[in-house]
């Protein structure tokens, strides 16, 4: 991916004033806004005109109102495999963000649709969705992580190896976790192997599948 | 077999009792003594016949209870009154007898008046008003036998001896003799307050048997007192007891007697209102107006109806509200109407009912069998109409308390940050130097206001919960409880109003076992069975959970009663507490 090209973003959500306020947040940052739709079908017809690096959408659009965004997603990994997407849901679902991770961990993003306030937190997403990175929100990390258990392995981890394991579950790779601990990336490394001996899990295969199986981990265990 | 066996009874009784009858009244003249004034033949004939009605009122007691004591006290008295024949047999022994039973008659008649109409003694205080006056009359003739020398004192011509006697004494004979009678009154007076007691407490069936007695008993004693009293002085005896035992007054107690056969004639009769019931239910009855039906031809106007509860628990009225049954302790009679093993209805009537006419409750209520059939189902379905008004009533409240919570929720969460972050806003107007801080905590409020406003939406109802299912949306709960909660549901989908019932129930007892019951771990299990969807939420926490005492419980019992479903709380205090919703699937709420 060119790095002096500006990422292309198609916007997907029928609150036309929330879709308006991220067109230009996100042209302030540096994006190109290449489309909006406001419901499946108009976004159907976006994509045949031609495809963005990413795609941002909301999990709940007409006509039903429930989960019609999330299907959509489906479809066009499977159709246009090359579109990175994030979608934004008013609420979290952690059933949902392992609904999408399963499918293909790559170029994947389920985050909180007030995250949009914080421009450079959205960026970030978008930048790591469109290097085929994965994201998950915060909010489903720290609600697996602290969910009551009566015994699990998980008591064994130190402070230090939860906040690793926070960091993966949101997608990060050892380089990101590295950069937001300010330590280096051997440290990191060292660390992950630590917990995925103590959880008592198999090495993953690079960090877009270790997004998913550490989330399985924490959802079922 | 019976009947006839108890006619040869009936015949051998009433020999007896005219044999006791004819002595009493005729018997001091089959025998010539100077003692006995001359046969009146009117008087006598007219105290056979009172006599005679005595007799009667035996036989008609034994007639309609046999293993009861009326008639045994009724023959008793007869007894007495026949002994009473013997003074006028001039020989030592049969003086001496009739004297140590002087007063006798008196008791028994005092015993008799107490004890009706059933031969029982009914409270405390009769009892031992009779066993007393029995023992102070038996103490006391013992002893005045004992002391007494017909000899010393003014007597009628040619005294018999008293075989008996061992230490004459004058003064204790007069105690035990002739003093006796200022006992007479007392006793009167104690009777007549205990009839008057029991007549005031009585039930109208009661009123109608007692009748004669409450009449008459009080005059008789007062006319025995007196003539008690005046037999204590030979002058006054002469001059008014004779008078006053050959008057009219003294024929009233046989009226005792005459009213018993009238009420038992009555009471016969009001079987044919028997026939009469039934072509009025024949007839038709309005619904509800049963009772007051079955109550004039069972003549009990304290009758009650009261049906099986339509939930199987307890009993209702023809009305549909909910009734206690009186316990088998109490002063009332309960006859349970069955089919094929079902209770159809019960009667909670006056048990004089039974003392009265034995057998009419039975007659009255297989006459009544169809129309008690029909207010039975009449009942039950008001029952369950009220309870779906009580329901819809709280159902109604409830949806009123959560819109309240809502406003509450939006007043003093959302609205009061969009206020204060306005406010801050305006702040920043014009400023360059600390904008960026204004803006970063308005920005941090806002971001606080729209959690409060999602949690309240997501609160209001899950979205998962429609998109994904119960097992999905209960999951989701498990991941948001505060204590560790295990989930087993199968993943398939049902009707909406199911789903939204079981995870309500659901949402509620984790609420209920991380707040109230302080329980280290939950389990949900869903399945179909039956069905029906079964779903049990156990904790093992400290238990005594109440369904009427949370509004929260009733709330569910309310919501799965409209999907036809049940709630079941099983919460032994210390042994943890299980909910078990049972929905059907077939959706046949009512």
């Amino acid at each position: 991916m060119a790095a002096d090209r500006p990422l292309r973003i198609a916007l997907a959500d029928d609150a036309v004033l929330l879709r308006e306020a991220l067109a230009g947040s996100l042209t302030a940052a540096g994006f190109e806004v290449v489309g909006q739709a406001g419901d499946v079908a108009e976004l159907t017809a976006l994509l045949q005109r031609g495809e963005p690096d990413v795609l941002i959408l909301d999990v709940r659009m007409p006509p039903t109102h429930t989960t019609e965004g999330l299907e959509a997603s489906h479809a066009i990994r499977r159709d246009h495999p090359r579109i990175g997407i994030l979608l934004l849901s008013q609420y979290i679902e952690t059933r949902y963000a392992l609904e999408l991770l399963r499918d293909d961990p790559v170029g994947v993003g389920y985050l909180l649709k007030e995250r949009v306030t914080r421009i450079e937190q959205l960026a970030d997403a978008v930048r790591r969705v469109a290097d085929g990175g994965s994201v998950i929100d915060p909010e489903v990390v720290s609600r697996l992580l602290g969910r009551p258990r009566a015994h699990s392995p998980l008591d064994e981890l130190t402070p230090r190896e939860r906040e690793i394991l926070g960091l993966m579950a949101e997608g990060r790779s050892n380089a990101g976790i590295a950069e937001q601990l300010v330590v280096d990336g051997k440290t990191v490394e060292g660390h992950v192997t630590r917990i995925f001996s103590k959880l008592g899990l198999e090495p993953a295969g690079g960090d877009h599948r270790r997004v998913l199986a550490v989330l399985t981990y924490l959802r079922g265990e | 077999v019976r009947s006839d066996r108890r006619l040869g009874d009936v015949a051998l009784l009433g020999t007896l009792g005219v044999l006791l009858a004819a002595v009493a009244q005729f018997g001091p003249f089959l025998y010539t003594s100077p003692l006995r004034t001359p046969l009146n033949p009117v008087f006598a004939t007219t105290a056979f016949v009172g006599e005679l009605l005595w007799v009667a009122a035996a036989l008609a007691a034994y007639w309609r209870d046999p293993t009861g004591r009326m008639w045994k006290l009724l023959l008793a008295s007869r007894v007495v009154a026949a002994l009473g024949a013997i003074w006028v047999v001039n020989t030592s022994l049969t003086w001496t007898v009739w004297e140590a039973t002087v007063g006798l008659g008196t008791v028994v008649f005092a015993h008799l008046v107490l004890a009706f109409p059933t031969g029982r003694l009914v409270s405390r205080y009769d009892r031992w008003l009779v066993i007393g006056s029995y023992a102070a009359l038996a103490v006391a003739r013992l002893l005045f036998v004992l002391v007494w020398d017909p000899r010393t004192g003014a007597c009628f011509p040619r005294c018999p001896v008293n075989p008996f006697l061992i230490w004459p004494n004058a003064d204790l004979a007069w105690l035990f003799g002739p003093g006796l009678s200022l006992a007479i009154p007392v006793l009167a007076v104690l009777v007549s307050v205990s009839l008057l007691r029991r007549w005031l407490a009585a039930s109208p069936a009661l009123r109608r048997m007692l009748l004669p007695v409450a009449l008459v008993a009080p005059v008789e004693l007062g006319v025995t007192a007196a003539r008690y009293l005046v037999a204590m002085d030979q002058d006054a005896w002469e001059s008014v007891g004779i008078t006053l035992s050959t008057s009219p007054l003294a024929f009233i107690h046989a009226a005792i007697p005459a009213g018993f056969l009238l009420g038992m004639i009555a009471a016969r009769l009001a079987r044919a209102g028997i026939a009469d019931l039934a072509v009025e239910l024949g007839r038709g009855v309005p619904l509800g107006g049963l009772r007051d039906t079955l109550a004039r031809a069972l003549r009990d106007p304290t009758l009650a109806l009261a049906f099986p509860a339509p939930d199987g628990g307890g009993w209702v009225d023809p009305h549909g509200q909910p009734i206690e049954m009186p316990p088998p302790t109490s002063a009332r009679s309960v006859a349970r109407l069955e089919r094929d093993g079902e209770t159809l209805a019960s009667l909670v009537y006056d048990p004089a009912i039974e003392a009265e006419d034995p057998g009419r409750i039975d007659a009255v209520a297989s006459v009544a069998r169809m129309a008690l059939e029909n207010e039975r189902l009449a009942a039950q379905v008001r029952a369950q109409l009220g309870e779906v008004r009580a329901s819809r009533t709280r159902i109604v409240e409830a949806a009123d308390a959560e819109r309240r919570r809502i406003e509450r929720d939006l007043h003093d969460g959302a609205q009061q940050r969009l206020v204060a972050l306005a406010m801050r806003l305006d702040q920043a107007r014009g400023r360059t130097a600390d904008a960026s801080t204004i803006i970063d905590t308005a920005t941090a409020e806002l971001l606080q206001a729209i959690r409060e406003v999602r949690d309240l939406a997501h609160g209001l109802h899950p979205p998962i919960l429609t998109e994904r299912g119960v097992a999905a949306a209960v999951e989701a709960l498990a991941e948001r409880a505060a204590v560790p909660v295990r989930v087993s549901i199968p993943p398939g989908r049902l009707t909406p109003d199911i789903e939204a019932a079981a995870y309500f129930v659901a949402a509620e007892a984790l609420t209920n076992a991380a707040k109230h019951a302080a329980a280290s771990e939950v389990t949900v299990e869903g399945r179909i069975e039956a069905g029906a969807f079964r779903m049990t939420v156990r904790d093992d926490g400290r238990g005594g959970a109440d369904a009427s005492a949370g509004s929260g419980l009733l709330g569910l019992e309310d919501r799965l009663a409209a999907v036809g479903g049940t709630l079941t709380i099983n919460s032994p205090p210390g042994g943890g507490t299980l909910v078990l919703a049972l929905i059907p699937l077939s959706e046949a709420a009512g």
